[in-house]
């Protein structure tokens, strides 16, 4: 009934008339049609889960038989000085991470950049394999081979360093507050340097092989042709993803701090996602629940912020 | 063109097609109500029908394989249930267990996201009657097993000899008709303690080592170090040439408030927690301690580690390993102290060990009250539930009431606090006498549980994962089966007592002058038994604002024992105990001790119910 109508005009040569096509931009968007329905279903429908925050919520009870309590786990967020000193130390620390994390972004367009440079090509293609894997290895996974490495009694780390002569006694290199941050970056890029340059290495096919021949023509050396065309050519990839990264900035993610945390650490390692993950799994869904409405808004905030930057900086906007 | 017209054809078919199977499920929808209730009236009257044809048949049909869900808060095994018991169940009542453990997928995260996706699984076990259980009643979630007399029917032997399990559900939790739950470690008598041949606490040492070193005498737990540190000289590496410890403890326990491993000498002391409050109290006097007090012995305990960790005898790797790690220390001999009978002993007392007189034995110090917990006609706080969405509750339920008949518990009474019996005919049978025994195969078995091989017939596999993985105690093990007027724990049984003891055994006999640990405490009255009452009210629970802070109180404290156990000198361990201190308070600790104050009084009502 949604159809267009197409009129026909005559009945009696059915067969013989117009093929009747469905119009161009019915066609793409039925295309489309699957794509939307999945982000609908899993970006803006959890949205109705926003309203567990008004109500005094608890796991298996449902919400039609739960006290309406309006703005009170907002409040309680910062309702004493102890409680605000917590979320003040979660925000740093995820303000940390993030920073480290935008930083650090220059890594694998480094990365790419190298790995385009090789030459031998069954090299560069085991060194790409190689260094892409561990994207797809569970962050607690990753812990279980962190704790046959560094753990203090039987680690590999140790006892290499205790034959060497290197120390007397094991380190406790998992249970310790130290460089936990840089640690945990090192991690991080350990495990997707290898998938994080694969955008970068795409961009780089695409630069147009006639500007190298062109420059080496001009006399360009290897690195002046890297400077010159290679990163300009990947520039915009990159600040793209930088600016979606802002977008993500207090977004770090559980998996890899959930895995790495224990006493020592904690304090310093309990990113904002973490925090919510800790304290509400542990019975507060409410509580949860307005933290995270309120990040939501942060990053809604944050995104928009990083695109007026990049519109007014480069001329540029991605949204 | 063509493809048009096929176009058309497929649409109309479709179109039928769906127009079709709406009307069909309509025809469901409408008819299921009224069909299910005949249904359901005719196989109440099937049975009973039968029923006075024999009592223990329930009628019901096992034709079909049953598999069910266990979702269990204590296990420490995920997958499907393996080996003799599975066998065992299979065989009677065609069920197949699949279990999932809360314990090693996050814990309260786990339980909480299964309370709220709406399915609990068929069979649910609770570590504790606290907030999850009884919010699970409210959202629904678990069966009222008087609906439709299945309990009545399938049910018979709990109702008929735990009665009392039965009033408690009723009142506690059913607003005084339905039954959600059936207790753990349920007794028909009321009076002593109620563990088996060990205590639930040792203290345990490697006896040869103490033996070695003169067997100084110990007054308090903080004797034991200066001992330990003489015994990790006398054998500062293992068979294996790998270092140790005296302690080596683990965090993935940790939860309900505490480092798990820090409260061990208060129970030596006769006290115990309060589960989920701040509070450790008396078993048998009107006393308690607040939990962060400097006569608490969490702190101390706290601090005893502490000073272990300076004197070299704890584990480094303690704050970062499983509890797995830990039982492959002790099988390898590499620690030497244990809080536990279940722990050193159950994986280092092999036979071999044995035989050269080496082992953990209880060495008990002069000030141990231990805390025992009584006899409970009501039932313990552990519960077992049907999910509300069980698939075919009938046979749930028969299968649940097996557990608790002298069949079952003689099968594997106990599971996760002691050894169960096993398969009859295989581990232990009736003597010529008829009088319980345990058969040489049962001797290797009970000592060595994962390297002995249970033959096919009985499902293979060891005797140790063979076990009933669900770490729900039906019965008390210490409880009396008529049917043999002897306990159903196979270590109390009188040929048990009675069978040649090793070299280890005997020593510690000498010694002390007794058979078990049991009888060590009981002999001195070293004992404080907590009678196990109820208090005939809906016990009292925290306020969703309290429960909150009570959480954040109880991360803190966790994070923050740690801390102060792996702190580097006295100086940081004092600065660390008032970060905590203030932090705790900032968060409304005082608040948390009212109620848990509350709390305690509840308990001590209850307690004269039984007195």
């Amino acid at each position: 009934m949604a159809l267009p109508t197409t009129p026909i005009e005559n009945p009696k040569s059915f067969g013989a008339s117009k093929r009747w096509t469905l119009p161009n931009k019915y066609k793409l968007f039925l295309m489309a049609l699957p794509f939307l329905v999945t982000t609908f279903i899993f970006y803006y429908l959890p949205i109705s889960g926003w309203i567990y925050a008004f109500y005094d919520f608890t796991p298996g009870i449902p919400l039609s038989d739960t006290p309406y309590v309006g703005l009170k786990w907002f409040k309680s967020i910062a309702q004493n000085q102890t409680q605000m000193e917590e979320v003040l130390r979660v925000l740093k620390n995820t303000v940390a991470m993030s920073t480290l994390g935008i930083i650090t972004s220059v890594f694998p367009v480094a990365f790419a950049i190298l790995l385009s440079e090789i030459k031998s090509s069954w090299f560069r293609k085991i060194v790409q394999t190689l260094t892409t894997i561990p994207n797809f290895i569970s962050w607690i996974l990753v812990y279980a081979l962190a704790f046959t490495l560094f753990s203090v009694d039987n680690g590999v780390v140790n006892t290499i360093l205790i034959k060497l002569g290197f120390i007397d006694e094991g380190i406790n290199f998992l249970a310790t507050n130290s460089n936990i941050w840089l640690t945990m970056i090192a991690w991080y890029w350990w495990k997707s340097l290898g998938w994080g340059a694969i955008l970068y290495l795409a961009a780089i096919t695409g630069i147009d092989q006639e500007l190298y021949e062109a420059a080496e023509v001009d006399g360009a050396n290897r690195f002046r042709k890297i400077w010159h065309i290679t990163v300009p050519g990947i520039i915009p990839t990159f600040f793209v993803l930088l600016v979606l990264s802002i977008g993500n900035f207090i977004n770090n993610g559980v998996d890899q701090y959930f895995a790495f945390q224990n006493a020592m650490n904690k304090d310093s390692i309990e990113v904002l996602d973490l925090y919510v993950y800790n304290i509400a799994f542990a019975n507060n869904f409410p509580f949860a629940t307005a933290v995270s409405m309120l990040k939501s808004v942060v990053s809604v905030m944050l995104l928009f912020m990083a695109n007026t930057l990049s519109k007014v900086v480069r001329g540029e906007s991605i949204i | 063109m063509r493809l048009k017209k096929a176009l058309i054809v497929m649409l109309s078919i479709m179109i039928v097609v769906v127009m079709a199977a709406c009307s069909k499920s309509n025809d469901k929808s409408n008819s299921s109500p009224s069909s299910s209730a005949p249904a359901s009236s005719s196989s109440s009257t099937e049975p009973s029908a039968s029923e006075s044809a024999s009592p223990s048949d329930t009628g019901l049909d096992h034709s079909k394989t049953l598999k069910l869900t266990v979702f269990s808060t204590t296990a420490n095994y995920a997958g499907p249930q393996i080996g003799w018991f599975a066998k065992a169940i299979k065989d009677k009542f065609n069920i197949e267990l699949d279990i999932v453990a809360s314990n090693l997928t996050g814990g309260d995260t786990k339980i909480a996201a299964m309370m709220a996706s709406g399915d609990m699984g068929d069979i649910v076990i609770w570590g504790d009657d606290k907030n999850n259980y009884p919010n699970a009643i409210k959202g629904g979630l678990l069966l009222d097993l008087t609906k439709d007399g299945l309990l009545d029917t399938y049910g018979k032997d709990i109702v008929g000899k735990y009665p009392k399990a039965i009033e408690k559900a009723k009142i506690a939790f059913g607003s005084g008709n339905a039954v959600y739950g059936i207790g753990n470690n349920v007794a028909s008598n009321p009076s002593g303690p109620s563990e088996g041949k060990d205590m639930t606490w040792g203290p345990d040492l490697r006896w040869d080592l103490y033996q070695q070193v003169g067997a100084p005498e110990i007054n308090t737990p903080s004797d034991y170090l200066p001992v330990l540190k003489k015994m990790q000289e006398l054998e500062p590496k293992n068979a294996n040439g790998k270092k140790t410890y005296a302690f080596s403890l683990w965090s993935d326990w940790d939860g309900n408030y505490k480092m798990t491993l820090a409260k061990q000498f208060a129970n030596m002391y006769g006290y115990d927690e309060i589960v989920d409050t701040a509070l450790y109290t008396k078993a048998d006097e009107e006393k308690y301690y607040d939990f962060l007090s400097d006569e608490s012995w969490y702190m101390k305990s706290l601090k005893l580690y502490f000073d272990a960790n300076q004197m070299g005898l704890l584990d480094p790797d303690s704050l970062t390993q499983k509890f797995d790690d830990v039982v492959a220390k002790y099988k390898d001999g590499r620690l030497l102290f244990s809080w536990f009978p279940w722990l050193g002993a159950a994986n280092y007392n092999t036979e071999e060990n044995k035989a050269a007189g080496k082992g953990f034995q209880t060495v008990p110090f002069n000030e141990e009250v231990m805390y025992s917990t009584g006899f409970n006609v009501y039932g313990g706080n552990g519960i077992i539930s049907i999910g509300a969405k069980a698939k075919d509750p009938k046979r749930v339920m028969e299968f649940i009431n097996w557990m608790y008949t002298p069949e079952g518990a003689m099968l594997s009474a106990g599971s996760g606090t002691a050894v169960p019996n096993g398969p009859k005919g295989l581990t232990w049978d009736i003597g010529a006498d008829g009088k319980p025994m345990i058969t040489d195969f049962g001797i290797k078995a009970f000592a060595d549980q994962q390297n002995t091989k249970i033959p096919e017939e009985f499902g293979g596999g060891d005797f140790y994962y063979g076990q009933n993985q669900m770490n729900f105690s039906f019965v008390v093990p210490a409880e009396v089966n008529p049917e043999t007027n002897e306990p159903y724990d196979h270590n109390l049984w009188e040929t048990s007592l009675k069978l040649n003891p090793s070299k280890l055994e005997s020593s510690w006999r000498e010694k002390y002058g007794v058979l078990t640990a049991k009888e060590y405490f009981v002999k001195n009255n070293k004992i404080a038994v907590a009678p196990q009452g109820f208090t005939g009210k809906e016990p009292l629970v925290m306020d969703k604002t309290l429960e909150q802070k009570n959480k954040l109180i109880g991360t803190v404290i966790q994070q923050y024992s740690w801390k102060m156990v792996y702190a580097k000198n006295e100086d940081q361990y004092n600065k660390i105990k008032q970060e905590m201190l203030d932090k705790v308070k900032g968060l409304g600790y005082d608040e948390v001790i009212a109620f848990s104050i509350k709390k305690a009084e509840e308990l001590y009502e209850a307690r004269k119910s039984v007195k």
